[in-house]
């Protein structure tokens, strides 16, 4: 028998399956229980949905083969379109607020005042409650002919608001429950990063004179630029999805002024049992939030990985 | 084998004889291990969940004989019965033991939220899963049930004497034709809905008002009123007015216009004599031709604008209220009239004394919904003038009714027990407690001369007595209308509903023109029989109205 060369690619792949053999065999034996999990909850899903995505149902069943036809509704669906541009303001929005308000939240209880923890446990109550509920609080609090807001606003001389029968207001109404559940969120992460900020360097600067303002935005911000762009990246995720507050108070209404992306996936797939098309919308909506992600992500190795 | 006890203790938990602590100190005596113990809690917990209690003076009469060891018809099975978690599960829930000591059988009983229903049967069904073999559905969901073939026709079953009987033909026309389908019976009777108009009687009876209002109008106040023009102009004399005594200004109306909260039942109830009429019975959807949609109709579009000047009448928050805020505005004496199902006609008996919060309860008149003078024929294409008011009767609402799943795994029980909530003895006391969500319908709901029944079972219920009458009057005469508002009932009903509720609410609040919101909304139609399939639409739409 002539012996023959082994030619170099294959003599890595002899190497891995030698090693797949051998002692290195618990190793894969550990991870495959993860691999199986993540297989069956994520892989599995997604595939099924693609498939669903390429079909046309009727009466709750597959009806036929439609090919790209529910992908290219999503280009013409007007409806779909408004409620894309609604959800990228109401994102912009209530992102912003939530950022702006619970950073400042988390300046003013960084510090060692009398009962500061349970202040800081009450302030991150919303957090915990579901929002489906929080939701139907909203619901009575924005009640219009006697909810304690419209009540509020009247002993203070002025005239009710139309939160929820006004387009405009409607929209307005359902931001701030979004608001009062997730700046909590905002304010914990936050809080927790202030607490681990290198505290030599801040006193350095209130050494060197620096004011108040001075430290907070020469010192205290820049250390805090990667958290809160981590911040950012989570909570536009999760505006995006936002469903249980629209169903809870305004079901997308007054007329559509408050359907937002979503909502508009849950009902197509959950009222109008159009599981195809919903596939195909919910992977527009994975793509937008995926390119959004990536843009933010980028931003943040930047901020760690400056060499790069 | 299983130790006996075990199966006594269980019993003992499902039946509602051991509490879950008692049932957990017994079974860890007897050395039931604490999964085991948790299996039997979870397992137990469907039929552990506790139901309205009903009052004893209200309670329905027992129909079915307990059976004994081999005379029990169904021992051994098990129904499975997905309900959705509203008042209407009232009676489900009152069945039960009956039901269980007359056949053998197990009832487990699944809650779900409203809209979450026909998704879950839906899923069961399509999957053929048979995980419940019977449900409560709304009308509506008729089509997509059996055009998909989900369901058990009932004909053969309500001929065999071993069942409850209940005769069919105790329904009336309108609502008996919503729980056929294609020539074949798929629900049991329960509940039966339809549109009525509620006024407030001492308001409209007040010489005070009556004196003012001709007056202002120059013509009697019209009780009730005969045409939707006459309810606006009392709309608009009662708006702003005190009408429960607190001081405040009150309105004229109320109204559930929130979208998604059913707005669109007002606009089919309201556009019914806009539309419908002696020489056009049925034109009022779609082309039974090409399936083109007819909703942007002259008489269509007078209906909108006629709506829309009615809701200037009512409170500016009713533009988001669902059904409880605007039947609650009524019930505190705040609105002088509204229109909507008989569940407000039995609310307005429920007192705080008897843990309601009617504050109307013997001066709450019932009537059929208005008409008009005129009404827009598409078949002719041209309005037609009528001497006396077009009054259409409707069904609109769901008539929430039993069907029996295609793969129930036990479908005989499981109509057993449809068919005896259907008996009369039963159906008469759902009727007239009110509280349960089951409005009348049959024959016997009635009292002389309109059918069988007697005013003293509502008395009795707790109604004042000339609520009572004219309730029962005013729905005997909307079923019994020979013109009837046509029923959408086909596949993807629910999703035209929707787009139509949604540009309305557009345009009630001022977001869009009417005209607009009408064809924005048939758009929407034809954009929805594109995907469903025209033909096949076309063909479920003539089966379901009845156009061939």
């Amino acid at each position: 028998m002539t012996q023959q060369a082994v030619p170099r690619q294959m003599e890595g792949a002899l190497s891995v399956a030698g090693r797949i053999g051998g002692r290195d065999r618990a190793k894969y034996l550990f991870i495959a229980p993860a691999v199986i999990w993540i297989l069956l909850i994520t892989i599995f899903p997604l595939l099924y949905a693609a498939r669903t995505s390429f079909y046309a149902f009727r009466s709750g069943r597959m009806l036929r083969y439609v090919g790209l036809d529910n992908f290219r509704r999503l280009l013409e669906d007007e409806a779909l379109h408004d409620d894309l541009v609604r959800t990228l303001i109401y994102v912009a929005v209530v992102v912003s607020v939530e950022m702006v308000l619970g950073f400042s939240l988390a300046l003013l209880f960084n510090r060692q005042i009398r009962g500061i923890g349970s202040l800081r446990t009450i302030m991150t109550l919303p957090l915990f409650a579901s929002p489906i509920a929080l939701g139907y609080l909203g619901q009575t609090i924005f009640y219009e002919i006697d909810g304690p807001m419209n009540q509020l606003i009247r002993s203070l001389g002025g005239n009710g608001i139309p939160w929820l029968s006004h387009p405009t207001w409607a929209f307005v109404a359902i931001m701030i429950v979004d608001i009062w559940q997730w700046t909590p969120f905002v304010f914990l992460v936050a809080l927790a990063g202030l607490q681990g900020l290198p505290q030599d360097v801040i006193e350095a600067a209130e050494v060197d004179g620096a004011s108040g303002w001075q430290r907070l935005f020469s010192v205290t911000l820049p250390l805090m630029t990667p958290i809160l762009w981590l911040i950012l990246l989570l909570r536009t995720i999760d505006a995006f999805k936002v469903v249980d507050i629209v169903i809870s108070m305004t079901l997308g209404g007054p007329g559509r002024a408050t359907e937002l992306y979503g909502f508009y996936v849950f009902r197509t797939a959950r009222r109008f049992f159009n599981y195809g098309e919903a596939a195909a919308q919910g992977f527009l909506l994975l793509f937008i939030v995926m390119l959004l992600v990536t843009l933010l992500w980028q931003r943040i190795r930047a901020i760690y990985e400056p060499e790069r | 084998m299983a130790d006996p006890r075990i199966h006594e203790l269980y019993r003992g938990l499902v039946n509602g004889h051991l509490t879950r602590r008692e049932f957990v100190a017994r079974a860890s005596a007897i050395g039931i291990s604490s999964t085991a113990i948790s299996l039997f809690l979870r397992a137990a917990s469907v039929r552990a969940q506790d139901p309205t209690p009903v009052p004893a003076d209200v309670a329905a009469p027992q129909v079915a004989t307990p059976c004994a060891d081999d005379g029990c018809l169904f021992s051994g099975q098990t129904v499975t019965f997905l309900m959705p978690n509203e008042t209407i599960q009232v009676p489900l829930f009152e069945v039960r033991d009956e039901f269980e000591a007359a056949t053998g059988a197990k009832l487990d009983i699944v809650l779900a939220a409203m809209n979450d229903t026909l998704p879950k049967l839906l899923e069961d069904v399509a999957n053929e899963t048979g995980t419940f073999d019977a449900s409560i559905i709304g009308a509506w969901w008729m089509g997509e049930l059996v055009e998909g073939d989900y369901l058990l026709p009932l004909d053969d079953f309500m001929q065999d004497p071993r069942f409850p009987q209940w005769d069919i033909e105790t329904v009336l026309p309108g609502p008996r034709a919503l729980m056929q389908y294609g020539g074949k019976t798929y629900t049991t009777a329960y509940d039966h809905d339809g549109q009525v108009f509620y006024y407030r009687r001492d308001l409209l009876t007040d010489d005070k008002h009556r004196q003012a209002f001709e007056q202002e109008y120059g013509y009697e106040l019209p009780v009730p009123p005969q045409t939707w023009d006459q309810v606006i102009d009392i709309a608009r004399y009662f708006n702003g007015k005190d009408l429960d005594g607190d001081g405040q200004p009150d309105s004229g109306v109320t109204m559930h216009l929130q979208v998604g909260q059913q707005a669109m039942f007002h606009f089919m109830t309201f556009s019914a004599p806009f539309v419908i009429g002696p020489e056009n019975q049925k034109l009022y959807w779609f082309d039974p031709e090409d399936m083109k949609p007819l909703i942007t109709s002259p008489g269509h579009v007078k209906a909108i604008n006629t709506l829309i000047e009615l809701s200037k009448h009512g409170p500016e928050a009713m533009f988001g209220w669902g059904l409880t805020a605007a039947w609650d505005y009524f019930l505190a004496g705040k609105a002088a009239v509204t229109f909507t199902w008989g569940d407000l006609g039995a609310l307005a008996q429920e007192t705080p004394e008897r843990g309601g919060k009617s504050l109307v309860k013997g001066r709450t008149g019932t009537a059929p919904c208005p008409g008009t003078m005129s009404y827009y024929n598409i078949a002719a294409g041209q309005e037609v003038t009528v001497d006396t008011p077009n009054i259409v009767g409707n069904t609109t609402g769901g008539s929430w009714a039993p069907v029996i799943s295609k793969y129930a795994k036990s479908p005989e029980a499981a109509y057993y027990l449809c068919a005896l909530m259907a008996t009369e003895q039963k159906s008469k006391t759902y009727a007239a407690r009110g509280f349960d969500g089951c409005d009348p319908g049959r024959t016997f709901h009635f009292p002389p001369p309109n059918g069988t029944g007697s005013i003293e079972d509502y008395v009795k219920a707790g109604w004042d007595e000339q609520d009572a009458l004219e309730y029962t009057d005013a729905y005997f005469k909307t079923f019994g209308n020979p013109l009837q508002f046509p029923y959408l009932r086909i596949p993807g009903t629910f999703e035209y509903w929707l787009a139509l509720d949604t540009h309305l609410s557009e345009a009630v609040t001022g977001q869009v023109d009417p005209e607009e919101a009408l064809e924005q909304t048939a758009s929407d139609f034809e954009e929805i029989t594109d995907r469903f399939g025209r033909d096949l639409q076309l063909a479920s739409y003539k089966a379901a109205l009845g156009f061939e």
